[in-house]
């Protein structure tokens, strides 16, 4: 029998086999210890379109209480779903006022809906033009695509459908519409000439943070219904909201809070 | 620079590859052991994620593990785990995402083995264990190997399952993949270009690694 060979053939292969788990081990361990453990912070979910103020407002609220904030964006309707399933949010800073409302019905928020902003829906290119005259522009063939919102769970989506029917001009451009999944997307979409129009929030064209040039005109506000922007605290295990989010949240009905949401083109109270 | 989400998205594939070894080394043999109806049909369930899209089986695992349902909400009250938006529930859904890239090649690899290499060991008077652990994997090594990084880096490059129960919450599911589309979603693109590089590299070396490894094998990843 060829006992010999079978011997030193398992003999080899092993060796190297329990080198290579040793390794596997050693390398896990040295990744458990490099993940260390973050410290106490209060997570938000906030609406796309405040992304850039809230990173001000990040600022100021971190400079003067020295509370860490983790911010994590994405349209209202999403981020209202993930906290339905259990997402792990203290705060929910929406676009609109019906997707915190809904929470709130399901007994998953410690407070009714407070408005903390009210939002400015704008129409925005990229390339040089006059946009005074857009609904007839939006006509034209020089106009191939056209971005919005996903009207079903971004408000600013919803404005931007509203005002395209009530200037009667729905029908003849929607061929040309080009849905992103929230307002951030749109950013995108019209900031690097993907659509030839886009209908954002006017935060996009107020932020300091831009680098390029952005034609815009306000959409007149009786063209949609208002977009009231609600937050809510979320109701948390510990069954009351921790003393940061509670901070938070009063910070952000305070003048130094509403001085930024003003400067970013929202209006607040 | 954050690097939270690269160390995220190692630790979800370090972990998920070691429990899936042990699931995949199991499962593998039993299907590497004969024919039956039972087994065409586990092969067959098992091998839908290669198939599914991702949203599908993120969609369902959402539904099961929500604390709204009654599944879900019995392990939360139960085990205290919550297994949507957690880093729990990723490591649970990229298993489940990521048997059929470690159970089947273990399996070609134990079958291809000719049955005289057990019968020896068994003449020997080695028992059925043994012989599994130092007669079979060391002859499979390089099934098992491939099998272990055709998981890891399939779970680097894993977004949707992830989006769908993870969500994007930092250093709990924000893994490397969803910090990208979070960077551009931002329009920080310096950001998205860094993790983008990042996981290029990374992912280049550990193929390259293995295609250096697998040269004396007579075994390529590809096969």
């Amino acid at each position: 029998m060829d006992s010999l060979g079978l011997g030193l053939f398992m003999r080899r292969e092993s060796i190297s086999k329990s080198l290579f788990m040793k390794n596997l081990i050693l390398f896990l361990s040295l990744l458990g210890l490099s993940l260390n453990l973050k410290s106490q912070t209060i997570r938000v979910a906030i609406a796309a379109n405040i992304q850039s103020v809230m990173k001000e407002i990040q600022t100021d609220f971190t400079k003067k209480n020295n509370i860490e904030l983790e911010l994590v964006s994405g349209a209202s309707g999403n981020l209202a779903n993930q906290i339905r399933n259990g997402a792990p949010f203290e705060l929910f800073l929406s676009a609109d006022l019906a997707s915190p409302e809904s929470l709130y019905k399901e007994g998953l928020c410690f407070n009714e809906v407070k408005i903390y902003a009210r939002g400015s829906l704008i129409i925005c290119s990229h390339s040089s033009q006059s946009l005074k005259t857009w609904k007839n522009r939006a006509l034209t063939d020089s106009i191939k695509k056209i971005g919005l919102a996903n009207p079903q769970i971004a408000p600013y989506g919803k404005a931007a459908m509203e005002t395209l029917k009530k200037e009667g001009i729905y029908d003849k451009v929607k061929d040309k519409l080009i849905q992103g999944e929230s307002i951030s997307q749109v950013n995108t979409y019209i900031t690097n000439g993907l659509v030839d129009l886009g209908f954002t929030a006017k935060s996009l064209v107020l932020d300091p943070n831009l680098k390029q040039n952005l034609y815009w005109e306000a959409i007149n506000p009786k063209n949609y219904s208002p977009i009231d922007q609600g937050m809510v605290l979320i109701k948390t295990p510990s069954g009351k909201p921790s003393p940061g989010a509670q901070l938070f949240y009063k910070y952000l009905l305070s003048p130094s809070a509403k001085a930024i949401f003003k400067r970013y083109g929202y209006l607040v109270k | 620079m954050d690097l939270g989400p690269i160390w995220l998205t190692f630790k979800l594939a370090s972990i998920t590859t070691l429990l899936l070894l042990i699931i995949g080394l199991a499962i593998g043999y039993w299907l590497s052991k004969g024919h039956s109806f039972l087994k065409l049909m586990a092969e067959a369930v098992l091998t839908l994620p290669l198939f599914l899209p991702p949203s599908v089986l993120g969609f369902y695992l959402l539904i099961a593990f929500s604390p709204r349902n009654g599944l879900g909400k019995w392990i939360l009250d139960h085990v205290h785990i919550q297994l949507v938006f957690s880093f729990e529930g990723l490591v649970l859904a990229s298993i489940i995402y990521n048997l059929p890239f470690m159970i089947g090649p273990i399996k070609s690899g134990l079958r291809a083995l000719s049955p005289s290499l057990s019968e020896a060991s068994y003449t020997l008077g080695k028992s059925k264990w043994e012989t599994f652990i130092r007669v079979l994997l060391p002859n499979a090594q390089g099934s098992i190997i491939t099998g272990i990084v055709q998981t890891f880096a399939h779970t680097l490059g894993e977004f949707g399952v992830v989006l769908m129960i993870g969500g994007n919450i930092p250093g709990i599911t924000r893994v490397a993949s969803i910090a990208i589309y979070d960077s551009v979603e931002n329009m920080d693109y310096n950001r998205a270009n860094a993790y983008s590089l990042i996981l290029f590299g990374i992912t280049f070396i550990m193929v390259f690694l293995l295609y250096i490894f697998n040269q004396k094998n007579l075994k390529s990843p590809l096969e």
